[in-house]
């Protein structure tokens, strides 16, 4: 799991990392059972107060995504299922409006803008059965 | 609520050196565990307000408490409690690496051996080696070496990284995070003045711009993120009239508009939109760009 701090989200740095530990759980970066790099290394390697980073696992600890075991570390815990859709649903929508922000901006229609999704579905779908196939030969 | 006792308090300070006035009327107060940024450019009064903390120079007007304590009265109290890192290092220089940690360390009650040690080979120092031989950069680490063993509850950094190369600067703040900073956690409380603000960006919690000895801008790290930002916005023809006196700054070229704000964002962000522009995006400021734009503003 690599983490990475952007100053300038405008999102509070502790939040950051706990987004990004849920989006990890969430995508299979993280899986359950796995361990969390440890406090000070992962606080000197991203130069981040090593507070935040604690502040970080103790929210995520709060919210149940990790568990501490004592003097072994930290760890995703099991059954991350319900956390898993809704940390995707939240990450995805997210992307998809800024899309229909910037849909909003070229004056693309709703109408247009739906089909036009469709019409990326398709093409992607078809690049990958593309690719599939190309893997059988 | 009860909160404690600031680690550091700065009330009113007031410092000229002669007729030239290098910190004026100052205030700030630093929490226990936290890292605090003293930003400001060279000549600002950092190292001014710095030296009144350590009882190098003696306030003129206000007073400054170091654990409650006031560091003229009760200066030996006040070093055992702190340790710093000073914008100029200087040992003897027939001493060697060693020979200096052992000469400081006999000025402390308690000396870390271990996290010597572990500093020692982490910056590559030959403890045989005399500081009169060693570069720059190798000084400072020597310095924050001996700042770090005692184990105090507060370090002082003043400017402790300008001048080196970027690797020693990185190295530098690495070990302030890992080795300094992992001690009892929330009880190790930092100062540093810097102007190369971009490199302790992710340690600060709170910080205080000073200019020309006064102080600017007090802010948690995270709220100045929050309410700092840059607005672009791109229109189909010339940019129409529109009322922007709520942002820190406006810069216009062609059919783009940029803004800074200061808190105003999502009024001006609506503002903006009204006018149908073509594109509007917003960022953060960074903490640099935050000093940038509050003392080019003016």
């Amino acid at each position: 799991m690599i983490l990475q701090i952007n100053f300038k989200s405008g999102m509070p740095i502790y939040l950051q990392i706990v987004d990004q530990v849920r989006a990890a759980a969430a995508s299979g970066a993280l899986r359950p059972g796995e361990a969390l790099p440890s406090i000070r290394p992962l606080a000197e390697e991203l130069r981040v107060n090593r507070n935040t980073i604690a502040k970080a696992y103790t929210e995520l600890e709060s919210q149940g995504v990790i568990e501490t075991l004592p003097g072994r570390g930290c760890f995703l815990k099991e059954n991350q299922s319900a956390l898993r859709k809704k940390v995707r649903r939240d990450l995805l929508i997210e992307h998809i409006d800024q899309v229909i922000v910037q849909a909003h901006h070229l004056l693309v229609p709703h109408d247009e803008f739906l089909e036009l999704i469709r019409e990326r579905l398709d093409v992607l779908d078809d690049k990958r059965r593309a690719h599939e196939d190309h893997k059988e030969d | 609520m009860n909160s404690p006792t600031p680690v550091i308090q700065i009330e009113n300070l007031t410092y000229a050196y002669g007729r030239t006035e290098a910190v004026h009327d100052l205030s700030l107060a630093v929490q226990p565990g936290r890292c605090y940024g003293l930003f400001g450019r060279n000549g600002a009064g950092k190292t001014t307000t710095i030296k009144c903390l350590l009882n190098l120079l003696r306030p003129q007007s206000g007073q400054v408490r170091v654990f409650g304590l006031d560091p003229a009265r009760h200066e030996v109290e006040v070093k055992r409690l702190l340790s710093s890192v000073p914008d100029q290092v200087a040992f003897y220089p027939w001493m060697s690496v060693r020979e200096t940690l052992d000469y400081l360390a006999s000025f402390r009650a308690h000396w870390n051996r271990q996290t010597q040690q572990e500093l020692l080979e982490r910056f590559q120092l030959d403890p045989a080696q005399r500081t009169g031989n060693l570069s720059k950069g190798q000084r400072t680490q020597v310095a924050l070496v001996a700042a770090v063993c005692p184990e105090t509850d507060l370090l002082v950094l003043d400017e402790p990284t300008s001048g080196l190369d970027p690797i020693v600067r990185r190295e530098f703040i690495e070990a302030v995070i890992g080795a300094y900073q992992q001690g009892v956690p929330g009880k190790r409380t930092i100062l540093v003045s810097t102007h190369l603000i971009a490199e302790f960006e992710g340690l600060i919690d709170e910080f205080t711009l000073i200019d020309h000895g006064r102080s600017v801008l007090t802010l948690d790290a995270d709220q100045a993120r929050e309410r700092y930002q840059k607005i672009r916005a791109r229109f189909a023809q010339a940019p129409p009239e529109i009322n922007l006196e709520a942002a820190l700054r406006v810069r216009r070229d062609g059919r783009e508009l940029e803004l800074i704000a200061n808190g105003s964002g999502p009024e001006l962000m609506e503002r903006l939109r009204q006018h149908n522009p073509e594109a509007l995006t917003t960022e953060a400021l960074t903490l640099e760009e935050i000093f940038v734009a509050t003392l080019k503003g003016g």
